[in-house]
């Protein structure tokens, strides 16, 4: 038993040796130089300060394991400051400057639709942070998305009232900005569901108050209430106006900082989303342990896409290599990936690939998430 | 004279020396200048705070934007539509806002940029709302496309040059003495024929003009237009660099314009604080430069030129 024992620890001496040697070898090579802009101060901040501990957390898992073909990656992060026109500067910066061989992000919309008027341009890989943008995005062939079309996002929300809940009648409670992306997705899906909105009230991104808003939603008394926004307070609003249905939102609701914000009102929201980090998926363990362990705190589904933006990226690269061109990289990209979000495919039609199948779909239960047995198919 | 030939090759030689972010950044200095100089024209010359330019820039972005892509209108007809659509806006909402001075002026015109912004978002169909408008086409000069920053340097710069030149002949005209007038004594200007109301709308059409101006030049440098480009907050970094720059001087607009746009630049290497970093440097600016930038280049130059 002793001798095991003694082989056992000299094999793992042995495998980490190994692995450090591995990685000291990968950190005295030139490093594979990969962007990322992201919306780390202003208005998106709270998506791209997620976004960053994720991809910072997939550069050093991969360094550990000895880089791309033996070559360190690095990382270089610029904040966009949540502005498209920042976001360009930002990405020309990289490009040219610092030569990357791919761009991550943008954090918000706008920005990535500005640095993708680049990276098209300049046929760089670029692995976005948000879902589809403008249609002009369609006929991009560097463009990726690690996150999901409104459509789809839509969609799920729509499975689960239908099905989860057998609701007919729907209110919508959403902002001008994202959750109006997300109305529009939910109206052009509503006959297929048999659904009727019986009161659809919008907000302005930010309004500290939305009571009169909720209180329409309450009156027309709905089986369910849709609330999408990118702050806490509609959802404390439609509680505190007494809206005691449940209440489904969109994952880009779903973080803990919102959770937080909500206070004593986080209580029966559902969120279709793609990690619940405290029921993770098998495949989703490691990540979820990983940042637990180096950041002290769970990752939600933005810490996810920026893991597997440079997990999917060094994937190319390892297939192509460093000097691979940009198109060729892009071409490389669209293979089917399996991450921690989703499961990708960057060859369909809308850039992303992801099914249905991957989204999960969690509930607050007195300001905790619990993950629900619902699935989709 | 020799102090301005050397800048003139300096800033000939800009694009063949410094990098390529470098001249980005100078791209939108010189955008912002011209969008700008249309707030410094009212603030400076005519006592008149405006928040609403954001509207305007806006206004030409979105011109340029649906043109071009939704339209397939050559680029000048963007440009044209938005300086005239910007024209009849700031006559129709200025004529009677302009009645308003001070603090209710400001408010009102704080309000525009507000509504303006919150119609960016509304009005989906014609703005690409959240999404945005991809695709812009980059201009072409002489059969030169100027899809770099090194060829767009040139024409915003330039385009700069002709509306300080303008600007500068403008303020040195019968109506540059009733624009001062109006803004030191307004009364005694009524009093001598100067129509203080109507002298108020047309620099603010004329305002409107340049912010439109420029919105149109950044839409088809960038390619990309989405209402986050045209919040409030744009509109507080025009006025800003309005007064930072020094609003009753020609170069004031130009230096307040560095001042945004390279600032920031330099100081995002500092990590999230760069924010906060930029906020405090604009607080010690504006305590200790009360004349601001033009001011304290005048100093250094040890000459003062006429307000």
């Amino acid at each position: 038993m002793r001798i095991l024992r003694r082989r056992f620890l000299v094999g793992a001496a042995g495998l980490a040796a190994a692995a450090l040697s591995i990685a000291a070898f990968a950190q005295g090579k030139e490093p594979i130089k990969i962007g990322a802009v992201l919306s780390l101060t202003g208005p998106g901040a709270g998506l791209g300060q997620g976004e960053r501990t994720g991809i910072l957390l997939a550069e050093k898992a991969i360094n550990s394991k000895g880089g791309v073909r033996g070559r360190p990656v690095k990382v270089i992060i610029e904040d966009d400051g949540s502005k498209p026109d920042n976001a360009k500067s930002k990405a020309e910066n990289l490009i040219f400057n610092e030569k990357v061989k791919a761009i991550v992000g943008g954090s918000l919309t706008a920005s990535t639709g500005a640095i993708a008027a680049i990276t098209n341009g300049q046929g760089v890989p670029q692995l976005a942070l948000t879902g589809l943008g403008p249609p002009i995005e369609l006929t991009y062939k560097s463009v990726f998305h690690l996150l999901p079309p409104q459509a789809l996002n839509a969609k799920a929300m729509l499975e689960y009232a239908t099905k989860g809940l057998k609701a007919k009648k729907v209110g919508v409670l959403h902002d001008s900005g994202y959750g109006q992306l997300v109305m529009n997705a939910l109206k052009a899906q509503s006959d297929a569901y048999g659904m009727e909105y019986v009161a659809i009230e919008k907000f302005e991104v930010g309004a500290t108050d939305v009571s009169t808003q909720a209180a329409k939603v309450r009156a027309a008394n709905p089986d369910v209430v849709f609330v999408i926004a990118t702050n806490p307070i509609p959802f404390r609003n439609a509680r505190q106006m007494r809206i005691t249905q449940p209440i489904v939102s969109a994952i880009g609701s779903s973080s803990y900082q919102y959770v937080s914000g909500m206070g004593e009102f986080a209580n029966d929201i559902v969120f279709p989303e793609f990690l619940v980090p405290e029921y993770p998926m098998p495949h989703q363990a490691e990540f979820v342990n990983l940042h637990r362990i180096t950041y002290n705190v769970l990752p939600k589904n933005y810490e996810a896409a920026g893991w597997d933006a440079i997990h999917v990226i060094a994937k190319a690269l390892e297939t192509t290599g460093a000097d691979a061109s940009g198109e060729v990289i892009a071409q490389a990209l669209r293979t089917p990936h399996r991450g921690v979000l989703a499961s990708y495919n960057f060859g369909a039609t809308d850039m992303t690939g992801i099914e249905l199948s991957s989204y999960v779909y969690s509930k607050l239960v007195g300001g905790k998430f619990v993950r629900l047995p619902f699935i989709t198919r | 004279m020799a102090l301005g030939a050397v800048a003139f090759i300096v800033w000939l030689a800009v694009p063949a020396i410094a990098s390529r972010s470098i001249v980005d950044v100078l791209v939108f200095t010189a955008l912002y200048a011209i969008a700008g100089l249309g707030v410094s024209f009212l603030l400076g010359h005519c006592g008149i705070v405006t928040l609403a330019q954001s509207v305007f820039y806006g206004v030409g972005a979105y011109s340029a934007a649906y043109c071009t892509t939704q339209l397939g209108w050559a680029a000048p007809a963007g440009f044209l539509a938005g300086m005239g659509i910007s024209a009849i806006l700031a006559a129709v909402v200025g004529w009677p806002v302009l009645r308003l001075s001070g603090y209710f002026l400001a408010l009102a015109t704080l309000a525009l940029g507000i509504i303006g912004h919150v119609l960016f978002l509304e009005w989906d169909w014609l703005t690409g709302g959240t999404l945005g408008i991809g695709g812009i086409p980059h201009l072409e000069l002489f059969g030169l496309m100027l899809n770099t920053p090194q060829r767009f340097y040139y024409l915003a710069w330039l385009v700069l040059a002709i509306v300080l030149w303008l600007h500068a002949n403008l303020l040195n005209s019968r109506t540059g003495v009733a624009m001062r007038a109006l803004r030191d004594a307004p009364t005694a200007a009524a009093a001598l024929g100067v129509d203080n109301h109507a002298l108020k709308a047309k620099v603010f059409v004329l305002s409107a003009v340049l912010g439109s101006l420029a919105g149109s030049l950044f839409a088809h440098y960038v390619s990309f237009v989405s209402a986050d480009s045209f919040g409030v907050d744009r509109a507080i970094s025009f006025l800003l660099l309005a007064v930072l720059g020094g609003a009753r001087t020609i170069i004031g607009p130009v230096l307040g314009a560095l001042f945004v746009t390279v600032m920031p630049h330099a100081l995002s290497t500092l990590g999230d604080i760069h924010a906060l970093l930029f906020a405090a440097g604009l607080v010690v600016a504006v305590i200790f430069l009360p004349d601001g930038l033009a001011g304290l280049l005048q100093r250094a130059l040890g000459r003062r030129e006429q307000a």
